[in-house]
Formats: structure tokens, sequence, C-alpha cells
């Protein structure tokens, strides 16, 4: 019995792999049906985990993942961004961007219409910017610095128009980023009080229907979509699930039908459940590409020593972390940009494989022999409570080179502000995400006039020119290769100065009742394309 | 009484108002920001002085106390930070989900526990004394949240006699019975983990006290007379040895509280347990000093029921 149970696990987990490893069907703008069948069946309710309440409805006046997960499939952006983060059409149906690299040209579709009827025309793109994602959307709003207008010559073309060369942009305009709300309801109120954010009007492919706050929220087949036959699915809720474990227990027992993240502790048991299907993705909504970092205090004495730093790097056995504490999820971080975004990350970035001796050594050279006690010297570890299992490894793990960690678990507001707002820690430890370009979340760790008191921001105290200038330079470029090149670059400068040490890339897993198939997980439209299929 | 009641409402104002000044200043004291978690991880520093501004955290704290309690007085709570809406209105909306995981739990407890008591005191030292006895001892050993996990593994997703989460189920739109029946199959693993404790403590509390009753002079003075053994338990003995169970369970009203955060969190339970959670999570500080508010306002109604109550049972307190 053990071993037919043991047999069909492995051969649920050979297909699993096999369909994880087929090459994905091109989708271009999430208009084409998945290339496998040809004519997806309409209907169905699809009844997703949420794990906290949207709060409201509008995505462009905040950057909070909860409120993107839920609503992101009521709107548009101009772009969609496909698994490998390139830009494909959405709202709009074509661009074209200037030699110099200072004008974006889109042309938008013209049979588009808001939930209320309405046509969608460039007025809305303009005013969602001007007006509310400029201000209100976290991201979106530090875009103001380079952007010098936007202009709208006819009623499908819009033209962004910025100070300097401006590489990222397609990047940073998917409904994540950049959702498009109707002017025509907002225009002249406080976005962030208008009661349309409760009772929403986008243009996605579905429509708003209930918002029963810390219950559920319902959206109905839109079918006016402009994206032909689609969306499939006649109505998606989410229900607000807090617990990840309950959560687990409510897909396997059929109460909902998708989970936007899976525990690593549950996973095998998942793999092996034939109704349930796993799939990873380093990508999700709000934030992508995200690496567990410690971040080295370059402002204290210890840390601030780049032997120290690099000892540090050579003690620390991150394939053991990746197992211990990440439960195998993710892979071990190689170089300073996440390996997901394969055109700016750097595989011959300096490395620092396990080396215990090597450590000693270059804490001796740096001044920190072994006292009495075979201690060298004592650092503190400021950390949310949550990566309390990292703490105590890290601790096993430096003992040896005669580090003593002195961990500091602190809940995880009190751990950042103590970090980024207080500055008052040796080590500390953020998950940072690089999102779908190095501009957007690669600059604010390094970039010198960066540092505190922002959250998330230079929490090193990082400086160097050289690494200012290559920023600049690969902002202001437009061929994605060219600026590869210097992003690999900059790489080799920030891996032999470490002021921050990836340890995991983690990984993020979405998990579905096997009856329904279709979905586009890495996106904010995740279930645009998404069917229940017939049995 | 109707004067005894109405004066010690009214004293509640003053309970009132210190509640709220220390909830306004404790929570602004302890570390963490509500923009930077409005912001998550993003947003420059221009950004969050703008947003800082929007909700008035810029200004120095005793202004932004006063401008709170004089709105406060209008019956203005404040917007929400998370929900931009009125934090009264968050509040009420999730109220009644409360209410009834609280009530179904203390009155299925109390009508249960008293009678296990009773029985565990008619009988004392019997077999049956000692399973009550033992049971209840256990019961309130138990950690609720431990409890309720282990509730959850067992009778809903191993025998799948009960929904795992939610309070109605999701896919369905039912309405009249069919909607209340839903949500009773829903309400009754959470109840039943978070009325256990008080269902222990009121079975071990009406058994010590009737016992200590049952062995005073009047009773056996009842008992010469003639009565039946029921009366002289439940019409002599019984109403003076309810009195000190009665101002235990006024006094549970903040445990019941604290034990509905976790049983809702659990059990995906939409209730204002909740969004205490939430609202400590996001420093949403208008809405946590409502939602404290509210939560002290329950403790001292909760005390002022028992004081009536102690006046329909014991002829002798006499409220002015």
């Amino acid at each position: 019995m053990r071993s037919v149970r043991r047999v069909t696990t492995l051969l649920a987990a050979t297909a699993l792999m096999v369909t994880a490893c087929a090459p994905q069907a091109p989708t271009t703008g999430g208009a084409a049906a998945p290339a496998a069948t040809p004519s997806p069946a309409r209907g169905g309710t699809l009844v997703v985990a949420a794990s906290s309440d949207p709060g409201q409805l509008n995505t462009a006046i905040t950057t909070a993942g909860g409120t993107h997960f839920v609503a992101a499939l009521l709107y548009n952006g101009l772009i969609f961004l496909d698994q490998e983060a390139n830009p494909k059409p959405d709202l709009a149906e074509k661009w074209t961007i200037s030699p110099d690299g200072r004008s974006y040209t889109f042309t938008l579709r013209q049979n588009v219409k808001w939930h209320d009827g309405k046509p969608f025309t460039s007025a809305d793109v303009k005013f969602s910017f001007e007006e509310v994602l400029l201000r209100y959307h976290g991201r979106t709003a530090t875009m103001r610095t380079v952007l010098d207008g936007i202009e709208t010559p006819d009623p499908f073309t819009v033209v962004f128009r910025f100070k300097q060369p401006y590489g990222p942009l397609l990047q940073r305009l998917d409904v994540i980023e950049a959702p498009i709300i109707p002017k025509h309801i907002y225009e002249g109120t406080d976005p962030t009080r208008n009661p349309a954010n409760t009772q929403p009007v986008g243009t996605g492919p579905f429509k708003f229907a209930e918002y029963v706050r810390d219950d559920r929220t319902r959206f109905v087949r839109n079918p006016d979509y402009f994206k032909p036959n689609l969306p499939y699915l006649d109505e998606v809720i989410f229900r607000v699930i807090p617990q990840a474990n309950t959560q687990v227990l409510a897909l396997e027992n059929g109460e909902v039908d998708y989970l936007n993240s899976v525990p690593g502790p549950d996973l095998a048991r998942l793999r092996a459940n034939r109704d349930i299907t796993i799939e990873k993705s380093a990508m999700g909504s709000g934030g992508s590409f995200c690496t567990s970092t410690l971040i080295f205090n370059l402002e204290r004495p210890a840390t601030g020593k780049v032997e120290v730093r690099q000892a540090l790097a050579y003690a620390i056995d991150r394939a053991q972390i990746l197992e211990q504490v990440n439960f195998g999820q993710g892979k071990v971080s190689e170089a300073f940009i996440n390996s997901g975004l394969t055109w700016a990350t750097n595989p011959n970035a300096p490395k620092y494989p396990l080396n215990r001796e090597l450590a000693g050594q270059l804490l001796d050279r740096a001044g920190y022999p072994r006292g009495a006690d075979g201690v060298r010297l004592s650092l503190d570890f400021v950390h949310p409570s949550a990566q309390s299992r990292l703490g105590e490894l890290l601790r096993q793990q430096l003992q040896p080179i005669g580090i003593n960690l002195v961990l500091k678990a602190l809940e995880v507001n009190a751990a950042n502000e103590q970090v980024f707002i207080r500055r008052d820690f040796d080590i500390g430890w953020a998950s940072y995400c690089n999102g779908p370009d190095p501009e957007i979340g690669v600059r604010r760790m390094i970039d010198s006039t960066n540092i505190g008191p922002v959250l998330f921001s230079n929490g090193a105290a990082y400086r160097n020119p050289q690494v200012d200038d290559l920023l600049n330079r690969a902002a202001a470029l437009t061929d994605r290769a060219e600026r590869g090149r210097l992003y690999q670059e900059m790489q080799v400068i920030l891996g032999r100065d470490l002021p921050y040490l990836g340890l995991v890339e983690s990984e993020g897993y979405r998990a579905w009742r096997s009856s329904f198939k279709g979905f586009q997980y890495w996106s904010g439209l995740f279930a645009e394309t998404a069917y229940l299929e017939k049995r | 009484m109707t004067r005894y009641a109405i004066r010690r409402l009214i004293q509640v104002v003053p309970f009132a108002v210190v509640i709220v000044c220390l909830v306004f200043v404790l929570i602004r004291l302890a570390p963490g920001d509500p923009i930077t978690y409005l912001a998550e991880a993003d947003g420059d520093a221009a950004y969050l002085a703008a947003m800082r501004a929007k909700y008035g955290l810029d200004r120095p704290i005793g202004e932004q106390l006063l401008a709170y309690l004089s709105n406060a007085l209008r019956g203005d709570f404040g917007d929400s930070f998370r929900y931009n809406r009125p934090v009264a209105e968050v509040i009420v909306s999730r109220l009644p989900a409360t209410l009834l995981l609280m009530g179904t739990a203390l009155a299925v407890s109390t009508v249960l526990g008293l009678l296990l008591g009773i029985e565990a005191a008619r009988r004392a030292n019997s077999y049956r004394d000692l399973v009550l006895t033992t049971g209840s001892l256990l019961g309130q050993a138990l950690p609720s949240f431990w409890l309720a996990q282990i509730v959850v593994l067992v009778f809903a997703a191993r025998l799948g006699w009960f929904p795992v989460q939610g309070m109605t189920t999701a896919r369905a739109n039912y309405t009249g019975l069919a909607y209340v029946l839903d949500v009773a199959w829903h309400l009754a693993l959470p109840a039943a983990c978070l009325g256990l404790l008080q269902l222990a403590l009121i079975t071990r509390l009406t058994r010590a006290s009737l016992r200590e009753a049952l062995a005073d002079e009047y009773v056996r003075t009842a008992r010469a007379k003639g009565l039946t053994e029921n009366d002289v338990v439940l019409r002599h003995a019984l109403p003076n040895a309810l009195l000190p169970v009665v101002t235990v369970i006024g006094g549970q009203f903040g445990n019941i509280l604290t034990g509905a955060v976790l049983i809702e969190i659990i059990f995906a339970w939409p209730g204002i347990g909740r969004l205490i959670y939430d609202a400590t999570t996001a420093r949403d500080y208008p809405l946590l000093t409502g939602l404290f508010f509210v939560a002290a306002l329950g403790v001292i109604l909760a005390n002022l029921v028992t004081d009536l109550t102690y006046a329909v049972l014991d002829p002798r307190v006499r409220l002015r």
C-alpha cells in the first residue's frame, strides 16, 4: 500500500516536472487562448484564497500586495508582462520609442469600454498618471523625477516625454505598476476617498459584484471585454483566509480553488495530491524576483571593513539555509541582481563558496584575532521574528569562525524601523524585490543618494561613485543588451565590495484545483485566461 | 434599578475619555509607522512625507489628540487608514459576526456548564463526577489556538463534517433558512473551541460553589422540612451558589474577546477579532483606537450586567 502511494507520488511529481519544464505557450497580451486546448469551455466559479482583506478596490492609489492580488482583475495596464517580463499589448495596441529614448508613443485599442459602458480614451491614461498614480502609487510615484509630461494628441494616442533617455518605462506599465482608472468617475474628487473605490469601475476581464469586508469579494464576467472570447469564467470570488495553514486545508477540502502561495512544509503533501496543480513562479503580483538578503551596516566599525563582510560570506552556508529555512523553495543567490532578470544578472560575478578557513584568515587580517574564549567579535543581527530560524542557523554557522551573533528578533515593522530609519544594527535582514527592472528594485539598494530614512532603501549605506555612474548610464539607455552589460559590470564591483549578501532567491508557489486550467499565474491578470475543464 | 443602571452608564463617560487618551498615546509610542506600512516597500521620501501630511501624522501628538477628541465628541472617530472609510462604519460592519460567535459560545457554555456543574455537585465523588472534574480540568488547560488547529484537522479536514473556514459557503448564494443553516454549520467548530474553556470554568465553579451551599444549615433545614431533593438543590441552594458563578462569567468578557481574536484568525471568521489583529499589524491608529474603545466599553457593560444580575438573584443586594 505504502509503496503504491510512493509510486503514484513519484509519477505525479514527474508529471509536474515535465509540465513545468515544457515550453510555455506564447502569450500575446493574454489575448490568445492557451495553445493546448483550442476552445476552452465557458462558465464556472473560481474561489480564490486571499491572505488579507483588500481594504478597498482601487489599485491605482496603493502598492499594497493584498489589494492588487484581489482587484487587479478589474483593470488593465497599457502593457501586459509575459512570464519573462517581456512587454506585450494590453490597453496599448502598439508603441514606438524615439531614437533618443526620451519619448514613448502608445497607440491605444479603440474597442475598449469601461464597465459602466463609457468609452476608454487617452484622457483616462493621462488622468490616471497625473492625478493618481504619480501621487499615490508608491513605486510609480518615483517616476515624477524623470517624467517631463504626458500628451494626448488624439483620443487613441498617448505620448510620455522624459527629461532624459529612460529605459525601464515599458516594464512599469503593467496592471500592477500602473492600472488605468476612469477619469469620468474620479475627476475632481479625492481618489483615496472616492466611493467608487468600493464600487469600482475598470476595463478588466471581470466586473465588480460584491464586497463584504473581511469575508469575500465577488466579481462576474465582463461580457464586453475587449479581448475576444475572454474571460471564460463566469465568476471569481476572493475569500479572505488569514492563516496559511487554513488556506491549504480549504484547498484540499475543495472550499477554495486557488492559492497564491503555499507554505514550505505543506508543499510535499500537496504535490502528492493529484487533484491539485502546483506551479513555481519567481515573479508575483506586487513584488517580483525577491531575494532574502543580509544587509551589512557600513557605518559600523566591524561590518564597515570589507574583509569582515567577505569573511561572513565565506562562512555562511547558503545551501543549508535554502534547505532548512526556505524548505528548498528557491535557489541560492549567486549574483547581486536576481537570476530571474536573465538579461541583467551576472553569473560570473565574484563568488563566495563555503570556506571557513579563509574566513578566519580574513578576520585575522581585519584585526579580529580570537580571544581567550575563542570569540573574535560580537555582531548584532536585527531581523523580523518570522526569520528566527534564519537567525538561529546563522548563529550556528558563524560560531566556528569566532563570530558571536547576537539575535535581535523584532516584530516586522519594528525591525524594519530599526534597520532603515533608526539605523541601529550591524547586520540587518530584508527581502529585497528587484521588480521587473533593476531601475525599480535594485537602484534603491545601492544609490548613494538613497540612504535612510525610507524602508527598503540603501540600508547598507553603500556609497560608490562608480556604481552611481553605472546606474545612471544604464537607466538612460533603451537597448536592453547594452543596459545589461552595464549592470553586469556593476555586479562585479558589488560582488567585491559586498554591501549586501544575497542568501536565497525565493520562489513563490501557486496551487490550484486541477479541474481549472489556463492561469497566467505570474501576472496580476491571473484568471483572465483561466477556465474550468469539463469532465 | 433603572436609575442605578443609568447612573452607572453615565459613569462610563469619564472612563471612556481616559481610555481613548491612553490608547491614543500608547499606540503611537509603539515602534512602527502606518505610512511605511501603507507604502509597503515602496515610495521615496517625498511620497512618504506627502502621505504623512495627508493623514495629519506630521502634526504634534497633543494637537492630534485634541483634534481627535473634539471630533469624537461629535461622533466622528476618524477614517481608517487602511480602508479609507469611517472607523465606526468599519467596526459596525464586523461586529455582528463577533457577537454571534461570542454570544453562541457564552450561551452554550453557560447553560451546559451549569447543568454539568449541578450534576457533578449532586453526585460528588461519584464516577461521573470524577469524569466531569477531570474533563473540565483538561478543558481549562488546553490553549484555544492549539485546540482550534486540532479540531480543524480532525473534524473538518479528515472527517469532513464541518467546513474548514469562513462564515458562509463562498460558492453558494443561500437565502432564508438555507442561509441560517449554512452559517450555523460554519459556526459550530469556532464556537465550540471558543466555548470549551468557558464551559470547563463554569462547570468547575458551579460544582465547587454548589457543594459549599449544600453543606449549609438552611439546606439541612429544607431537607428536614421534607422538600424533594430537586427543590432543595434547584430552588434553595442553587440561587446562592450562582453568585460567584455570575461574577466570573461577567468578568470573562475580556478573555472571550482575546480568545475570539485567535479563533477568528484560524477559522477565517470575519469579525472584529481579526480587525484588531489587522489594524495592529497595519498600525491603523484611528481604527485601533476605535476598536480598543469598543472593547473597553464591552467590558464595562459586561460588569454592569453582572451587577444587575446580582440584584435579581440575591434580594439582599439593593442597587441605588
